[in-house]
């Protein structure tokens, strides 16, 4: 079963074309790591599969659905959650409001403007659950702002995977993190169940590498090698475009 | 949230005094001053919900507060009953927020605050030189005030009761929906529109629900508006409403329930009490402003609850011998 089926991806931006005939099948529970030196087009094609860029040409399926013309929102409801590179949480609020936002995201309840969102004892509880999945529990209360870098990356984790999706992805999730912190980062990748398919975008080969069941090698905003570990590091394409030698 | 001890004696002491002010303040001129700040508050509570708690700075908003006293007022001038004017005033002003949300929820920062006082701009126009129906600059007159249930509004006592009943119950929607989970979705929309979308959220939508919210309570505002001066012409639609609604919310204290009864509150009693002792009340207002803006960017509801927890932590660190060397910082939202 395909989980993420991309197909003649296009995008350009003022001329410069970003993202060229890229395909892409992910199946269900595969862990695909996407690679590529700056300015590749990996966020980019981020953009485009969770739909905040409108591609110029080709079709994206989730799970054999096109979604391709569907909105951000509608995505997100279909079961694509993602995380950014530059952090995006709601640094007033406390630890546990971030993931209550993320499980309200997803509930009817988010329209109604008659009830105590503080008495909503049920979305508490799946928000502390979801923040001790992280190891986040015992700040619960914290307002994010008082967090470290690291913390604050794990929330996002925590508010991706509280709305329990289907296909998660992650951009740079090892970003600006400590070593102990990029361990504590992929032990929680780690432990993600099989029934998430995650594709990861990552610059740290340390660590991904590890991670991934198959790997995407773009450049220019094209699929250059993809394959398994063994099969892209091995190939001398990646040793040019990629690791410089 | 809990409410702590001190908080509940406030509210009741703030609610004796709003009860009875008609009794200890005795002249009637003070109680219709006491009346604008309420249906003022109102306004500026309105105009929160977008300012505040939507991230959406609107200098349009004087339209609707008329459009609510422009619609009663010519149905009264016609001959219908104050109930049908004012449902359909409301009505019409809820129908003219959603134009508006429309026209001007295509953009965010600027260029919202542009659309809306273009909108704005519109309609004073329209009720400045559409004379065959608004009257003009001669504007239009209600003969009465209601009596509802036989209950007199003609006198200062009456009216102000009937201003505070209306104020209180728009304080506690306020309150209601901001505690809510539409209250909760509003303010992301605010710090995280991007990231709103991608949780889930129809972020236009919720700005679209939160604009119609404002209205109304805009269109209710007009309204006492309009039966307190029995009077409504060209002026009020101008910019200057709601650039002094505008103001009345940030100098109070944006995203706070108490920040905009505050604002409203200064800037009337400079209005109709400062004036008649200094003649350039308008450059001391403007003074005020700036040392607000200066001093407690934040307004001074949240302002002062900054600088009375630093006090305190000062006299605390005072006593235990060490001095507090800076203010804490500034207070966040979801305070008073």
């Amino acid at each position: 079963m395909i989980a993420l089926r991309v197909e003649g991806l296009e995008k350009a931006f003022d001329g410069l074309r970003v993202t060229r005939r890229v395909d892409l099948a992910v199946a269900a529970g595969e862990r695909r790591l996407i690679i590529g030196p700056n300015g590749a087009g990996k966020t980019t094609l981020f953009n485009l599969i969770t739909g905040e860029i409108a591609p110029d040409a080709g079709t994206i399926a989730l799970f054999d659905t096109d979604i391709t013309r569907k909105p951000v929102r509608a995505r997100a409801h279909l079961g694509m959650a993602r995380t950014y590179q530059i952090i995006t949480l709601f640094g007033r609020d406390t630890l546990r409001h971030n993931v209550v936002l993320a499980l309200l995201g997803l509930s009817r309840r988010r329209w109604n403007p008659l009830i105590d969102l503080a008495r909503q004892h049920d979305l508490t509880e799946q928000a502390d659950a979801a923040l001790a999945r992280v190891g986040l529990r015992h700040l619960a209360h914290r307002p994010l702002a008082e967090t470290s870098y690291g913390e604050r990356r794990r929330v996002e984790i925590a508010m991706a995977l509280a709305q329990n999706p289907r296909v998660l992805l992650l951009d740079e999730p090892f970003a600006g993190l400590s070593i102990d912190e990029r361990q504590d980062v992929n032990r929680l990748l780690l432990s993600i169940p099989r029934d998430v398919t995650v594709v990861m975008i990552e610059h740290n080969m340390d660590v991904a590498l590890a991670f991934a069941d198959k790997i995407t090698l773009l450049h220019f905003g094209q699929v250059i090698v993809e394959g398994t570990r063994a099969e892209v590091v091995a190939d001398p394409r990646t040793r040019e475009v990629y690791l410089g030698h | 949230m809990e409410v702590s001890t001190p908080r509940v004696i406030a509210i009741v002491v703030a609610l004796l005094l709003l009860v009875t002010l008609p009794a200890w303040v005795g002249n009637p001129y003070y109680i219709n001053v006491a009346s604008q700040i309420l249906f003022f508050a109102v306004f500026a509570l309105a105009l929160n919900v977008l300012v505040g708690y939507g991230g959406l700075v609107s200098l349009g908003h004087a339209g609707l507060f008329a459009v609510a006293g422009y619609t009663a007022a010519l149905l009264l001038a016609r001959g219908h009953g104050h109930l049908v004017a004012d449902t359909v005033a409301l009505a019409v002003t809820v129908l003219t927020a959603a134009i508006y949300a429309v026209l001007s929820l295509r953009a965010t920062g600027i260029g919202f605050l542009m659309i809306t006082l273009a909108i704005g701009q519109i309609l004073w126009g329209v009720a400045y030189r559409w004379a065959s129906l608004t009257n003009g600059d001669n504007g239009i007159n209600v003969a009465a005030r209601p009596a509802p249930f036989g209950l007199s509004l003609a006198g200062a006592d009456g009216f102000y009761y009937l201003c505070l009943v209306v104020f209180l119950a728009c304080l506690a929607s306020m309150r209601m929906v901001v505690r809510s989970p539409f209250g909760a979705s509003l303010r992301g929309t605010r710090d995280q529109e991007r990231r709103m979308a991608a949780l889930g959220y129809d972020v236009w939508t919720i700005r679209f629900w939160a604009f119609l919210l404002s209205g109304f309570w805009s269109g209710v505002a007009g309204l006492l508006f309009l039966y307190y001066n029995q009077f409504i012409s060209p002026q009020i639609v101008a910019l200057t409403t709601s650039a002094e609604a505008l103001l009345m919310v940030i100098s109070g204290g944006t995203a706070t329930l108490l920040g905009p009864v505050v604002g409203a509150a200064l800037v009337v009693i400079m209005k109709n009490v400062v004036s008649a002792y200094i003649v350039r009340w308008n450059m001391v207002l403007g003074i005020i402003f700036i040392l607000i803006v200066s001093f407690m960017p934040e307004g001074l509801v949240p302002g002062s609850a900054r600088l009375w927890a630093w006090a305190r932590h000062r006299l605390r660190r005072g006593k235990s011998g060490v001095a507090a060397a800076t203010p804490p910082a500034a207070a966040g939202e979801g305070g008073p």
